[in-house]
C-alpha cells in the first residue's frame, strides 16, 4: 500500500498585511483622539434632548462639584496670537488687578509663577493662596501636589474658587473677579463669545442641588453675564 | 534566498496601542443647552417688563421629595427624588393664597402635582403623560401648526432649512394662544430636574419661558399642598 504523502507546509503566516491594517487603525485613533482633560472632580452631566454640540474654542468652563466648589478652565483659540498659555498669563494679571482694587493685601506674581499658571488646565484656589500654589510647580513632584490640592485631598489647603451669594457688582467675590477678568482679556473672540452666550459653559452633576447651581448662575447674572450654556449629555430614545 | 521578517510581535504591539487609544478617546462630545436669564438689576421702567397675563401664565415648581410630615428631604440611594408641581395663573387664584389678615386660605390653593414621564408608546401611537401632557394641552395651537409643518417635511415638500424657519415663525406667532411658563425651583431639587424641565420646553415648542425665584406665596402653597397630601 502506498501511503498518501501529505506535503509538509510551514505554519508561518505572513503578518505583513495584518500589520498594515493595525498601523492604519492606530493612525486613525491617534489622529482623532482628544484626551479627557484632567479635572478636579468627576461629574455626570444631566441628559438632555438638545443636540447642539459643545463649543471647542473660546469658552470658559465652570465646573461645579455637588458640594458647591467651583473650578474654571479657559479654552482659547488655537491661533498663536491667543494661545492658551499666553491668555492664561494675561488672565492672571487681570484677575490680580481687579482683586487689588478691593483688597488691602495686594497681589503680584513673579514671572515663574505666571509661567506655572499658563501651564494649568483647570484651576481653582483662593487668590490669596495662588502664589503658594504656583510655587509648588518648581518643587519635585510638584504637579502631583498641585493635583492633590485641586482635588481637595490636601488637608492643609482648601480647593475651589471662593464663591458666595453676592448681588453687588461693585464688590465682586473671587469667582466674579475671575469671570470679569475673562471678559477683559485681549482675546476679542472670547469676549464676543461671552456676550452672545456661548462663552460660558456650566458643567455640573445631575444630582447637584439646584441651590448650588443657582448660586453660580446668580453670580454670573450679577456681573451681567446672563447668557450661558449648560453642558449636558445626549438623551437616548426621545 | 528570501528574507522573511516575522511581523507577529509588531501586530501584537499595535493591537495594544489601538486598545489604549480606543479606551482613552472620547468619541461622543457633550451637548449644550443655551439659556438666557434676566439681569439682576432692578428694572426701573415697569412698562418695559414683559408681564405675562394671568391667563397664559403657567408656573412650574420643582421640588425634592420630602419625608412624610416634615421638610427633610427623602433620598433613595443617596439621591433626591424630584417632584414637579404646577399652577395656572396667579398663586391662589384671584382671591390669593394669603388673606388680608395674613391667614392662609387653603381653599384657594390651586397648586397641583405632576410627574416627569416619557411618552407612552402603543404601536405607532405616542401619547404624552405627566407634566408634558399638561404643557402640551396649554400649547395646543402652536403644536397643531408645528405638526402640519412636520407632515410637509415628511412628505418632502419642504427641506430642513425651510422647516426650521417656518417652525420658528410659528413659535413666535403672536396670533396663536401660547403659555408663558415660569420655572421655579426649591433649593433642594436637583440640577438634573432643571435640565429636564428645560428639555420639556424644547420638546413642546414653548417660546416664552423663564427661570425665576420662589415667592412667599409659592412656598406657602407648596407646603400647604404637601401637608394635605403627605404619604401619597
Amino acid at each position: 500500500m502506498g501511503r498518501v504523502k501529505i506535503a509538509r507546509k510551514s505554519t508561518f503566516i505572513d503578518m505583513t498585511a495584518m500589520s498594515d491594517v493595525t498601523v492604519l487603525l492606530l493612525t486613525f485613533f491617534m489622529l482623532t483622539s482628544t484626551f479627557l482633560a484632567k479635572e478636579p472632580t468627576q461629574v455626570i452631566t444631566p441628559a438632555s434632548v438638545s443636540e447642539e454640540k459643545v463649543q471647542e474654542t473660546n469658552f470658559v468652563q465652570v465646573l461645579v462639584s455637588p458640594e458647591g466648589k467651583v473650578w474654571l478652565t479657559m479654552n482659547n483659540d488655537t491661533s498663536s496670537a491667543w494661545s492658551n498659555e499666553k491668555m492664561r498669563m494675561a488672565l492672571l494679571d487681570k484677575a490680580a488687578e481687579i482683586y487689588n482694587e478691593s483688597h488691602k493685601n495686594k497681589l503680584s506674581f513673579t514671572p515663574q509663577q505666571k509661567y506655572a499658571f499658563s501651564k494649568l488646565g483647570s484651576f481653582g484656589v483662593p487668590l490669596a493662596q495662588m502664589g503658594e500654589f504656583l510655587n509648588l510647580a518648581n518643587e519635585p513632584e510638584g504637579t502631583t501636589k498641585m493635583d492633590k490640592w485641586l482635588q481637595g485631598e490636601d488637608p492643609n489647603h482648601v480647593t475651589g474658587i471662593p464663591i458666595s451669594w453676592n448681588k453687588d457688582e461693585g464688590n465682586p467675590n473671587e469667582f466674579q473677579i475671575w469671570m470679569k477678568a475673562m471678559r477683559q482679556t485681549e482675546n476679542e473672540n472670547l469676549a464676543a463669545a461671552i456676550k452672545d452666550g456661548t462663552g460660558v459653559a456650566i458643567k455640573a452633576d445631575q444630582n447637584t442641588a439646584f441651590d448650588v447651581v443657582h448660586m453660580v448662575m446668580d453670580n454670573l447674572q450679577t456681573i451681567r453675564m446672563n447668557k450661558f450654556t449648560l453642558l449636558t449629555s445626549l438623551k437616548a430614545g426621545e | 534566498m528570501a528574507i522573511r521578517v516575522d511581523f507577529t510581535p509588531m501586530v501584537d504591539m499595535n493591537m495594544l496601542l489601538i486598545t489604549f487609544f480606543m479606551l482613552c478617546t472620547t468619541m461622543i462630545k457633550s451637548q449644550t443647552l443655551n439659556i438666557a436669564l434676566p439681569t439682576n438689576e432692578k428694572v426701573d421702567n415697569v412698562e418695559n417688563m414683559s408681564q405675562a397675563s394671568a391667563d397664559d401664565a403657567v408656573t412650574i415648581i420643582l421640588d425634592a421629595k420630602r419625608k412624610t410630615g416634615s421638610l427633610a428631604v427623602d433620598t433613595v440611594n443617596g439621591k433626591v427624588v424630584n417632584e414637579v408641581y404646577y399652577y395656572f395663573g396667579k398663586p391662589g387664584g384671584d382671591e390669593g393664597m394669603i388673606g388680608a389678615g395674613g391667614q392662609i386660605n387653603s381653599a384657594n390653593n390651586n397648586i397641583q402635582r405632576s410627574e416627569f414621564l416619557t411618552d407612552e408608546v402603543n404601536g405607532s401611537a405616542r401619547s404624552s403623560r405627566g407634566i408634558r401632557k399638561i404643557i402640551q394641552d396649554r400649547n395646543k395651537e402652536v403644536l397643531v401648526e408645528i405638526e402640519k409643518l412636520k407632515q410637509q417635511f415628511r412628505d418632502g415638500k419642504i427641506d430642513q432649512e425651510k422647516y426650521d424657519e417656518l417652525a420658528k415663525e410659528v413659535r413666535r406667532n403672536e396670533n396663536l394662544k401660547k403659555p408663558v411658563i415660569i420655572i421655579k425651583s426649591t433649593p433642594e431639587a436637583s440640577y438634573g430636574a432643571l435640565v429636564e424641565i428645560l428639555d420639556e420646553m424644547q420638546i413642546n415648542s414653548i417660546s416664552k419661558y423663564q427661570i425665576d425665584n420662589m415667592t412667599r406665596a409659592d412656598s406657602v402653597m407648596l407646603i400647604d399642598y404637601q401637608n394635605r397630601h403627605h404619604g401619597e
